[in-house]
């Protein structure tokens, strides 16, 4: 009798249509973040609502520190740059940052690292990183890892929020979000922030710090067929190793101003036809002083005595981005075809640029404006109801005013998604894509080789996924070949002269215990042909879940050790572990410890131009302490 | 142990989330939405249901043709669920039929709407007004009572 009301209270619970139970579940499905996936642009993994509130992730960085196949840095500036597994570069062109449609790197490096890298989630619903080739679906420039924020929905938030944390090493943030919805269907949603930056670190008996202040500021305004996204973020922190020969500058200072405004439009019933327009300009300043001098590679001179460089430099420098882009998709039969349009251009503008022995330096090359005219075709073939074939084709047009040829490169990819049961799946890609060199590369390159090349990518990928039950088991293989690689020398961007190769194998395991409660492991291995000067090997596990009125997590990321010009990097563990308790449904208070073990990542750097090499910490023990308001 | 079994079988079912690849366009909140205003069409109204959603995408029309007949025109439905921006609302205002909306403004300032299925916070909502229950005669079950408010 028992069992039959126990069975009988469960069919209840499970098959019960009653309102309340379908609102919650209508709002646990909106919170996994599911409805913009795209698996046909390559291998994916979200970050959905419910995971980034139960993981407190607050910035963007908490998230991609976890990436697989992927490291996170910092660089010379103090600031955080992603280079692929085994490498570090100083600033990435593989990733591509978007905004809902906004490609936010910048115009100088293709990186984001200054204006965007740290961005608060607050205003964020979900994130999707996919590791394949974007360019071939959205026209912008081509990169290896694709990164898409999509912004939360002023129709399903429809209040204001309030957030903040501070840490216990004084580093604190303050958030609004404000989003509202009308009877006509516009909708806006408004977001500002302001960070204080506080990161510090002892090198030769010097704090070499980049401290400093960041503001963040969007708008989102839409209706069904139009959106209009405004960006605007500053920057101003210090320099942290800069530039100067012996890594301890007397002072520097790096400001950056961004402002974007971002315009689609859809048209036609079924919104197939699309149109994007888009500017951004990027004020950059950057000034340091240092009696040793400072290696800005382009007025470097070498006499008997071994190099030496300016004493004092400042620049500042203007860059601007206008993007069109239209685009129409349509069926054939069981053909979902793609095609579109799309041209940028860029300009590079040097303000003012000095040293102390000349205060007019001006440009380092004549190259300050390139127009990249692409056109895009995309054919999805469902060949069975369980086997969808994808090719792609894009054509790149570099037109360029100066210094480097103009230039054109040919993209390819071809792929297969292959679901033969509920239970399993595969996909496989093979891609061809090139990544030109950007103002920075130009300015920066090795000046008894400054004729740079654009780098080819050549990779192939294949993934098995199994699920049964309650567990997700997949494993993801990659080989990528690598011609003219860009690289920084410690005289300047070359381009390697030989392939470079790299494959990885990467194991993953969910398991979710309940519908608040998950499992989650990875692990990754890889191999690189080069010199190795950062991790090959890589994982994590996570914990996340929640009892009542209190959410916990708590995670363990590691990266391998390696040895490099005579430096021991020891294995890095990186573990965190935080609660929330939320007080009622919109207040909520939570703490997170951070880099408990105190076995951060560490990143490498040089001195005199690479005669010396050391290693510092990525990251700090630290607490923090955050709270969650929305009314 | 088959009693073990099934309730491990029933837990699964409840628990099970996973999926391979989202090969096909992913429904489930169309789903969602369509069993709650399924929910609330059955509820209000006691006879057979004949849906009208305005401009309805080709999703919305395979989902929820499984919980309702369509009607392809508004004159002919017996319930409205107004979901987009209908531009001057050419719709067929009459006493003959039911109009609901998932925009909390309009359901303030348009009489006609006697509810609507919104967001407000992250989380989905929904409202009845009363008095305009009652000018429809309206009655709905009393699991309701926790929508209906006194405006």
């Amino acid at each position: 009798m028992k069992i039959i009301l126990l069975l009988g209270l469960l069919g209840s619970l499970l098959f019960s249509d009653s309102l309340d139970a379908l609102l919650q579940e209508y709002k646990s499905t909106s919170d996994n973040s599911l409805q913009t996936v795209n698996e046909k642009i390559g291998h994916v993994v979200i970050y959905s609502q419910k995971e980034i509130r139960l993981m407190q992730y607050t910035k963007l960085n908490d998230i991609l520190k976890e990436l697989p196949l992927f490291n996170i840095n910092t660089n010379q500036f103090g600031l955080t740059n992603y280079s692929l597994t085994g490498s570090k570069t100083t600033t990435s062109g593989f990733f591509r940052f978007f905004i809902n449609d906004h490609e936010i790197s910048s115009g100088y490096d293709q990186s984001t690292s200054l204006s965007w890298g740290d961005l608060p989630l607050d205003f964020v619903d979900h994130v999707e990183i996919y590791y394949g080739e974007s360019s071939f679906s959205f026209g912008n420039e081509t990169g290896i890892y694709f990164v898409r924020i999509y912004t939360k929905s002023a129709l399903k938030e429809n209040s204001s929020e309030i957030n903040s944390w501070i840490t216990s090493k004084g580093a604190n943030s303050q958030s609004f979000t404000n989003s509202s919805s009308f009877e006509n269907g516009w909708s806006y949603l408004m977001f500002i922030n302001q960070e204080k930056v506080k990161e510090t670190t002892i090198y030769n008996g010097q704090k070499l710090n980049s401290n400093g202040t960041k503001h963040y500021a969007y708008m989102d305004l839409s209706n069904e067929t139009s959106k209009i996204n405004i960006g605007y973020t500053d920057v101003s922190k210090n320099n942290y190793t800069g530039l100067a020969f012996d890594a301890t500058p007397d002072s520097g200072k790096n400001l950056s101003k961004d402002f974007f405004i971002n315009y689609t439009q859809y048209f036609l019933e079924d919104k197939s036809l699309k149109a994007n327009l888009s500017v951004d300009v990027n004020d950059r300043s950057y000034e340091e002083t240092n009696t040793q001098g400072i290696a800005v590679v382009p007025l470097i001179t070498f006499s008997h005595y071994g190099p030496s460089g300016p004493k004092s430099y400042s620049e500042d420098l203007r860059f601007t981005k206008t993007n069109a882009y239209l685009s129409k998709s349509f069926d054939v039969e069981d053909n979902s075809f793609i095609t579109a349009l799309n041209v940028k251009n860029k300009t590079y503008d040097v303000q003012n640029r000095q040293s102390n022995t000349n205060s007019d330096i001006g440009r380092f090359s004549a190259f300050d404006e390139e127009t990249i005219s692409s056109l895009l075709f995309q054919d999805s073939y469902k060949l069975r109801d369980d086997l969808i074939l994808v090719a792609n084709t894009k054509l790149d047009y570099y037109d360029r005013n100066a210094y480097l040829k103009d230039s054109s490169e040919t993209l390819l990819r071809f792929g297969a998604i292959y679901t033969p049961t509920e239970n399993w799946g595969f996909k496989s890609f093979y891609t061809q894509t090139a990544l030109a060199p950007s103002f920075y590369n130009v300015d920066y390159a090795d000046t008894s080789k400054p004729k740079l090349k654009s780098q080819q990518y050549h990779f192939y990928t294949l993934e098995g996924v199994y699920t049964e039950g309650n567990s997700k088991f997949g494993i993801t293989y990659d080989h990528v070949n690598i011609d003219d690689f860009i690289y920084l020398s410690p005289v300047g961007f070359i381009n390697i002269d030989h392939t470079i190769t790299s494959e990885g194998i990467l194991f993953d395991y969910e398991y979710s215990l309940s519908d608040r409660d998950k499992i989650h492991l990875n692990y990754y291995t890889s191999s690189l042909s080069e010199t190795i000067n950062n991790s090959t090997k890589g994982g994590y596990i996570k914990y996340m879940g929640g009892y009542q009125k209190f959410d916990y997590f708590t995670s363990i990321i590691y990266r391998n050790g390696y040895d490099y010009e005579g430096l021991n990097i020891p294995d890095s563990f990186d573990m965190s572990l935080g609660v929330t308790y939320h007080v009622t449904k919109d207040l909520s208070y939570s703490i997170k410890a951070n880099n408990i073990l105190d076995r951060s990542t560490q990143s490498l750097y040089f001195t005199n131009l690479g005669t010396g090499f050391f290693a510092l910490d990525d990251n700090d023990r630290s607490v923090t302490f955050s709270i969650r308001w929305v009314f | 142990m088959r009693v073990f079994i099934l309730l491990l079988t029933l837990l699964s079912f409840l628990f099970a989330e996973n999926y391979t690849f989202l090969v096909q366009p992913y429904s489930k909140e169309v789903e969602l939405e369509a069993k709650i205003i399924a929910e609330i069409a059955t509820a209000s109204l006691h006879v057979k249901i004949k849906l009208f959603i305005p401009h309805m995408s080709e999703m919305e029309e395979k989902v929820y043709s499984k919980y309702f007949t369509l009607s392809p025109k508004c004159e002919t439905a017996n319930f409205v669920f107004v979901n987009k921006n209908v531009e001057n609302e050419p719709l067929c205002d009459n006493a003959n039929r039911l109009f609901f909306t998932n925009n909390y403004r309009k359901l303030l300032t348009n009489d006609k709407y006697f509810g609507a299925l919104f967001w407000n916070k992250s989380r989905p909502n929904i409202v009845f007004i009363q008095k305009r229950l009652d000018e429809k005669a309206i009655a709905l079950p009393k699991t309701f009572d926790q929508f209906v408010e006194n405006f």
